[in-house]
């Protein structure tokens, strides 16, 4: 063997997808040896014959980057992302998603279920055909078969043919799901059939866009673009109707005992039992009418472009909003008044059914509210303009006008009723995981995004926060002046002023140092304060105990009295108020001068402070505004938890909070809470497909990833993009051996 | 005297290990303006691998020939090296190259090399154990004195840390003053696009720059290994206290990185324990705190660290 030959790339690569496939044999292998036989997992994993197996992926990595360039031809075509897109979703549910909640069916997941399904008698013939052993599986290799042969070879009948059986299938999957779920009767939550059907209704999109392509280098997401484009608010209202239709015909709205009542259900159910008129009429045919007024309505002022009638839809949808509500606090309050199912309160024993279609006037509101504010600004924006106004390149990739505004409604939308049809599980893990850590990484993308000031120790503010609520509450040692004695929500401006505080007492003397030198201090000054509480000096921190009884928030205004209790969906949406009004401010900030100041020292310092710019001032104002947001999650956690120690502001956490906001993208506020959101709902997630001890590694190699491949992140900043590559050069792949400085670093 | 002098030792011993780990640090931010956070797993790594090479060697270390001990702790060093070497060169290749073809933002390789950092520690964990415990065969009596000045014992294991720590200090400075690597690697720092007009590999140079880090990282594994325990999660603690002293000296500036380990880890043994009779003022529970307060004034005092910052300029 010559140098040459080692050297050579396609060596080199088979060398690297060899080591890939034996990291993949270790990371998929046995757990650790004993402190005896250190060589166990190592032995287990890589000498016995299922390393064969992992070669075997190694060589397909290897053969599809050394064909990659004979592939990429037929990657342009139109619909083949979102039908490889589609074909993954679905095989996603089928093996990792749960299809019943039903205890006797272990873990819940497609193959059991199904294994179980098709053998049972008095289950629904659609639904037994549907589990039983391949047809599932024949589904999806039919429709991505006629999909990806129509998509090549762009025989458009054919495409035609692949839509219809991937709707069909999808629709199929979930009325099975809902089948079997009607059959065992157990309240459901699980999303398997669901999933299924947006994986098959992706790939039906996919296979429309070269049904419909005009030419055949016309990519998808022009394809889509020009969908959303065609009528702006128009998807917000299918996708209303079909949430819509769901919640109104199928969906359980009632299930104590068992029941799972639909909407007709229910009627009966609560007929002759003095429930209040309105939510009787909503049940029997109010809602049916709301739903098809609104329906309507949004319909044609999307269609005809109508800000009048936009607004009127926008109306309508926010009152059948509210009017749902009503009806279904009268209806379990009624039960609740009765005990009927252990119940002791309105808002128990509730399905699906109600939230989803609160969520479809939302959606249809939505979209009248959409076409009635696009067309108060005279016409529809031109593609530039769109692309400008957004601070983040969420809108880049679909630059439709609304489209930014349609994605905000679909998620705020899932947020205001998704969590009261989660299980307790997922509604635990999204206040005191997802929420806090959202609200957290909104605060450090201002000192670490905008003003582009590396801060590893930001769980101090978080910390500083949390003990100031607990001294407020008097759940500390020392008490306070009684005058001061405060109930957690009134103890936030507190919490602000006190980090503000704190932010600027370290900032003052620290920033003038550079980038990386004020990394290790504030990494310093996290430790200094997480220390200091578990050393507990003067008896102020209470120690490594940490202060407990820390009472819930409450409001006690004259009338008006709320007391957070252990319900998380209480805490859910105060967090989500919490979350709005500072998303609001921030997306004020961005733009203002102080965050053009911070865009100008995070690109070059020197420079900015040439053009007037008071660059010690700005960065303080930056530390203090970040340290602020951190206290006012300290102030959350403190009073959901009830309990704070040490032991909660570790070090790792900081560095969490960083790996967030730069791996939903820096600098943009979408990109932050995505990031903090996908990453801590991620660890939840994988509880159950990998050992709960290989979670981080596996969110290691996660991030790791996402860094190699999009190292601007989820949804990076339109601003540095632009910064990066210029507004719209593409992106360049010239080698630079150091990377250029980006403002954390640039040496001065 | 007897306890100051007994501390001022210890703080050596720990100083010249963070000292080893800091040139780590110091080295890749001197080529690439970059905290290579992976580098404590680097460590932790460097441990394990000694440790898998010196029990399949010496078994559970008893009855072992005197004379061959030194020959078992050479061994250790260099398989220690050897480790932290290969695994600093993948982090090299795997978390660092892609995203420099890509031009990526700064943070980003930050962020990877977190990512990294969290995969390297779990998947140790996996592969070997969770224990926080493990220890190294008694292959010698690291306790036993070796001589005492003032009633200050100094034992084996302590002489012996602070003498290899020294000598590989020394080697890495007539490395990186005296030779072309050395002068490749003075040449990326200072000036990268230049250096690579002169005829300079810069990703060649850069690998290596990792694998010398590396390499001095693993052996300091072996030797926190050999006095302490070790475990999966034993990098962390000492990385970040290897970068503040780094940064302590002045970042890319190797003799600065020394300085700045042997100074930390004197100054957080002495100052908590003060005034070295039974009775301390501050405590031993503030020892960090202790050691990021001194990080803190000193870089108020002189911003670019004790012996400023350019690995070009400085060595």
């Amino acid at each position: 063997m010559n140098t040459n030959f080692l050297n050579s790339p396609h060596v080199k690569r088979l060398a690297g997808c060899m080591a890939l496939a034996f990291v993949l044999a270790l990371m998929i292998g046995k757990q650790e040896g004993s402190q005896n036989d250190y060589g166990l997992a190592f032995r287990h994993a890589i000498f016995s014959p299922r390393i064969l197996i992992f070669i075997l992926i190694g060589l397909l990595v290897f053969a599809g980057m050394t064909f990659w360039p004979y592939i990429t031809p037929y990657l342009l075509r139109p619909g083949v992302r979102p039908l490889a897109v589609g074909a993954l979703t679905v095989l996603v549910s089928y093996t990792l998603m749960h299809w019943t909640d039903d205890p006797t069916i272990s873990g819940g997941k497609f193959t059991t279920l199904a294994s179980k399904a098709a053998n049972t008698d008095g289950l629904a013939t659609s639904a037994k055909i549907f589990f039983s052993s391949f047809v599932p599986w024949i589904l999806l290799i039919v429709v991505f078969g006629l999909a990806a042969v129509a998509i090549v070879f762009s025989i458009r009948p054919l495409a035609w043919a692949s839509a219809a059986v991937a709707v069909i299938s999808g629709i199929w999957a979930y009325t099975s799901q809902g089948l079997v779920r009607d059959f065992l009767g157990t309240p459901d939550h699980s999303l398997g059939g669901g999933v299924a059907l947006i994986g098959f209704l992706t790939m039906a999109v996919a296979a429309l866009a070269t049904a419909l392509a005009r030419s055949d280098v016309a990519d998808s997401r022009r394809f889509v673009d020009r969908l959303l484009a065609w009528r702006p608010g128009m998807p917000l209202v299918v996708l209303g109707f079909i949430v819509g239709v769901i919640a109104f015909a199928q969906a359980t709205w009632f299930s104590p005992q068992n029941l799972n009542a639909t909407l007709v259900d229910t009627k009966s159910f609560f007929d002759g039992h003095g429930l209040a008129a309105l939510a009787f009429a909503y049940l029997a045919w109010l809602g049916w009418v709301l739903f098809a007024v609104t329906l309507v309505l949004s319909a044609a002022a999307t269609y005809l472009r109508n800000a009048i009638l936009g607004w009127v839809a926008g109306a309508l949808g926010a009152i059948s909003v509210v009017l749902t509500l009503v009806s279904i606090y009268d209806y379990t309050e009624l039960a609740g008044s009765q005990g009927f199912d252990g119940a002791t309160g309105p808002w128990q024993n509730l399905g699906s059914g109600p939230w989803m279609a609160a969520a479809a006037f939302f959606l249809l509101g939505g979209a009248g509210i959409l076409v009635a504010t696009l067309g108060m600004r005279g016409e529809l924006l031109h593609h530039e303009q769109a692309e400008a106004r957004s601070s983040d390149t969420l809108a880049r990739g679909f630059t439709a006008p609304g489209s930014a505004k349609m994605f905000l409604f679909i998620v705020i939308a899932a947020a205001l009723f998704y969590p009261p049809t989660a299980t307790g599980f997922w509604q635990k893990v999204l206040v005191s995981e997802i929420g806090i850590y959202v609200l957290l990484a909104i605060g450090l993308n201002v000192v670490v995004g905008w003003a582009g000031l590396l801060d590893l120790g930001f769980i101090a503010f978080y910390a500083i926060g949390s003990y100031t609520t607990a001294f407020l509450t008097g759940a500390l040692p020392h008490k306070p002046p009684s005058f001061l004695h405060l109930s957690p929500l009134l103890a936030i401006p507190f919490a602000i002023v006190i980090c503000l505080i704190a932010g600027v007492a370290l900032g003052a003397p620290t920033l003038r140092l550079r980038g990386d030198y004020l990394a290790i201090v504030t990494l310093g000054f996290g430790e200094i304060i997480r220390i200091t509480a578990n050393n507990n000096p003067g008896n102020i921190t209470n120690g490594p105990k940490g202060a407990f009884g820390i009472p819930h928030p409450t409001i006690h205004l004259g009338p008006i009295k709320f007391v957070w209790g252990q319900n998380n969906l209480q805490y859910w949406y105060l967090l989500l108020v919490l979350i709005l009004v500072v998303v609001l401010l921030f997306r004020r900030l961005e733009a203002s001068r102080l965050g053009r100041a911070w865009a100008a020292i995070r690109e070059d310092e020197v420079a900015a402070q040439a053009t007037g710019i008071n660059t010690t001032r700005v960065k303080l104002l930056a530390f203090a505004i970040g340290a602020s947001t951190s206290g006012v999650a300290g102030v959350f956690f403190a009073s959901q938890i009830g309990y704070i120690n040490p032991e909660n502001f570790v070090l790792n956490n900081s560095i969490l909070v960083v790996a967030y906001v730069v791996f939903g993208g820096m600098g943009s506020l979408p990109g932050a809470m995505a990031g903090a959101a996908v990453l801590t709902w991620l660890p939840e997630f994988l509880k159950d497909q990998v050992p709960a001890e290989d979670r981080q590694m596996w969110i290691g190699a996660v991030v790791l990833l996402m860094m190699i491949f999009r190292p601007a992140g989820l949804i990076p900043a339109r601003r540095r993009a632009a910064e990066l590559r210029g507004l719209h050069a593409p992106a360049s792949s010239e080698v630079s051996a150091v990377p250029e400085g980006e403002g954390l670093g640039a040496r001065a | 005297m007897t306890d100051f002098l007994n501390y001022l030792i210890l703080g050596l011993t720990r100083g010249s290990m963070y000292a080893l780990i800091a040139l780590g640090y110091t080295l890749v931010y001197g080529v690439l303006q970059l905290i290579n956070f992976a580098h404590s797993e680097v460590f932790m790594s460097g441990a394990f691998g000694s440790y898998i090479v010196i029990h399949s060697i010496v078994g559970d270390g008893k009855s072992l020939p005197w004379f061959v001990v030194p020959l078992v702790f050479i061994i250790g060093l260099a398989s220690g090296a050897v480790v932290g070497a290969a695994i600093a060169w993948s982090l090299e290749r795997v978390a660092y190259r892609p995203l420099r073809r890509r031009g990526a933002p700064k943070l980003a390789f930050l962020i990877s090399a977190i990512g990294m950092s969290f995969f390297l520690s779990q998947l140790a964990g996996k592969l070997f154990n969770r224990f926080t415990n493990n220890q190294f065969p008694q292959y010698f009596q690291q306790n036993r004195t070796v001589f005492s000045i003032l009633g200050a014992r100094v034992t084996v294991i302590q002489v012996a840390i602070i003498v290899s720590a020294l000598l590989m200090m020394l080697f890495l400075d007539r490395l990186v003053s005296g030779t072309k690597l050395g002068r490749s690697i003075r040449g990326v720092a200072e000036d990268a696009p230049t250096a690579a007009l002169m005829g300079i590999n810069i990703d060649k140079t850069i690998s290596r720059t990792f694998i010398i880090g590396g390499a001095l990282g693993g052996a300091a594994g072996f030797l926190f290994g050999t006095a302490f325990t070790f475990s999966n999660t034993m990098g962390f603690l000492p990385g970040v206290k290897a970068f503040a002293a780094a940064v302590l000296g002045g970042i890319g500036n190797i003799r600065g990185a020394m300085i700045g380990g042997l100074l930390l880890g004197v100054v957080e043994n002495l100052i908590p324990t003060a005034p070295w009779n039974g009775h301390a003022w501050i405590g031993i529970g503030w020892t960090d705190v202790v050691a990021f307060v001194v990080l803190v004034l000193i870089l108020v005092v002189r911003p670019s660290g004790i012996l400023g910052e350019r690995l070009g300029r400085a060595a």
